[in-house]
């Protein structure tokens, strides 16, 4: 089983395909992946567009035969309208978890009505996957504070601090139990520190396919070969950890 | 002749790599060349001893590794450390405005950057990082010193990378050159189509990146056997003087 933890149902994709996966799975099953968590993209853009692209989220994942497994977003700068859509998706939609990409959603981790969000997934039993290594609102640090405020909560750091912030995404894994790391983009060095400086039994990995047409696990999937992971850490990154994660 | 554009083979953190290992590295994928830059914490605060690191290890190499140097624009002799530099053998200015604690268009660095015309070293500056690594900031800079040659390296990846389209579009100037490591590999096709060719410098970054993994990667996209300018031709113009 390979878990690809960070892909998008995105915009081109959505122009492209419609709401039919078929392409996608193929693109999947060319590199060995099993599930994917697949992640909004025009939710993401347009927050008047955020309950149709969750509709087209759970749509496209519904024909996988649970291979794709959908997370939503919302608005928070509309807090009464995020959490009721938090509670549609959650409670009647079976989303697996909560995504927000802040920098571009404009909105801060620290943001209040974010505490009230992070509550509502952990109530559900599902994690809040964050965009992150991007001042102002999207660093590992405010998102493991956030994690230290709500520590039923699992909290995803979904780049593990890109190219300027890995280390810091470390520091925020090792300090903070219910903070995960998501092993995509960073560059092998980093990857490598990671690993290592990082806790594996909350290290999973994503390619971030889906954000463009085209096939990033092409890149990002190899590179992971690179590492020599061992078979322990292999089997905790691709399979046990977003087994675990997730509930699947 | 292919040449990796920039790499920092160091003694610390995550670029610890020795000149032999990198060699090696370099003739296990058929690359002749490679600049070798000094690692963080020597362009951060020990810059002398980092150049000539780079100086002895170039010199000892059989010319197959070009010493890149760095100067903190913080001194007030600038100029004058650069100088010393290039007539001991340094062929590049590294500047790291996040390491160095700076931003592109501060006055500060205006000293270095008439001396680098002068001189007729390319000035290569790293950007990605949010404060001082924006594309942006390095093409203002570049238009406003025309008689140096930049290199903007790494296309703002990854969050200034949205930049890279505008200034490859609008911004291009004849002074300004983009250095591809940490860059997309499926972004590059877009890059070349805007700029053409001779204005593309294929790097690896190693040890940060794996120099074999990036190469065939980046084959993928633009091969090297159509364009040799981007794999060693253009960076070896802009070190000899002779591009423009």
């Amino acid at each position: 089983m390979i878990v690809d933890c960070h892909t998008h149902w995105g915009t081109e994709w959505q122009e492209r395909d419609g709401l039919e996966p078929t392409r996608w799975l193929r693109e999947f099953d060319r590199h060995g992946v099993t599930h994917a968590i697949v992640l909004p993209h025009l939710g993401l853009i347009d927050a008047g567009n955020i309950p149709s692209d969750n509709d087209a989220v759970a749509t496209v994942c519904a024909k996988s035969k649970g291979r794709m497994l959908p997370f939503c977003t919302v608005n928070i700068w509309q807090p009464e309208t995020a959490l009721s859509e938090l509670s549609r998706c959650l409670e009647q939609m079976n989303f697996r978890g909560i995504k927000f990409h802040p920098w571009l959603q404009g909105c801060s981790v620290s943001d209040p009505v974010m505490d009230e969000v992070a509550d509502a997934a952990g109530t559900a039993g599902v994690p809040v996957f964050f965009h992150d290594g991007t001042p102002p609102f999207s660093l590992p640090s405010q998102m493991a504070l956030l994690a230290k405020r709500h520590p039923k909560t699992q909290i995803v750091l979904g780049h593990t601090g890109l190219f300027e912030h890995w280390r810091e995404s470390i520091t925020a894994i090792r300090s903070t139990p219910n903070v995960w790391g998501c092993m995509c983009s960073p560059h092998l060095a980093a990857l490598k520190a990671i690993l290592q400086g990082g806790d594996l039994s909350r290290l999973i990995w994503g390619s971030d396919q889906g954000w463009t047409l085209n096939d990033l696990i092409d890149y990002r999937l190899p590179l992971m070969d690179c590492l020599d992971l061992t078979d322990q850490q292999h089997q905790a990154i691709f399979s046990e950890n977003p087994r675990r994660l997730l509930g699947i | 002749m292919i040449i990796d554009g920039y790499t920092t083979p160091g003694t610390q953190r995550e670029t610890i790599l020795s000149a032999a290992d990198l060699l090696q590295q370099m003739d296990d994928v058929g690359v002749e060349r490679a600049v070798i830059a000094p690692e963080d914490r020597e362009i951060a605060v020990d810059h002398e001893s980092g150049n000539n690191r780079m100086i002895k290890m170039a010199r000892n190499s059989a010319n197959r590794l070009i010493a890149a140097c760095s100067v903190s624009p913080w001194h007030t002799d600038a100029p004058k450390k650069l100088a010393a530099a290039a007539d001991r053998g340094a062929k590049m200015l590294v500047l790291a405005p996040m390491l160095q604690g700076f931003i592109p268009a501060d006055d500060l660095v205006r000293p270095l950057l008439e001396q680098v015309g002068e001189l007729g070293l390319p000035v290569y500056f790293h950007t990605g990082p949010h404060t001082g690594g924006s594309p942006a900031q390095v093409a203002i800079v570049a238009e406003q010193h025309p008689k140096a040659r930049f290199i903007l390296a790494h296309g703002g990846s990854t969050d200034h990378a949205w930049d890279m389209l505008a200034v490859l579009r609008h911004h291009a100037l004849p002074n300004l050159w983009y250095e591809l490591s940490l860059v997309r590999p499926w972004s590059v096709p877009g890059y070349l189509e805007l700029v053409g060719p001779n204005r593309l410098i294929f790097a690896s970054s190693a040890p940060r990146n794996d120099l074999g993994f990036e190469l065939k990667q980046f084959d993928q996209y633009v091969p090297v056997k159509d364009y040799p300018q981007i794999y060693g031709g253009n960076i070896a113009g802009l070190l000899e003087g002779s591009a423009t």
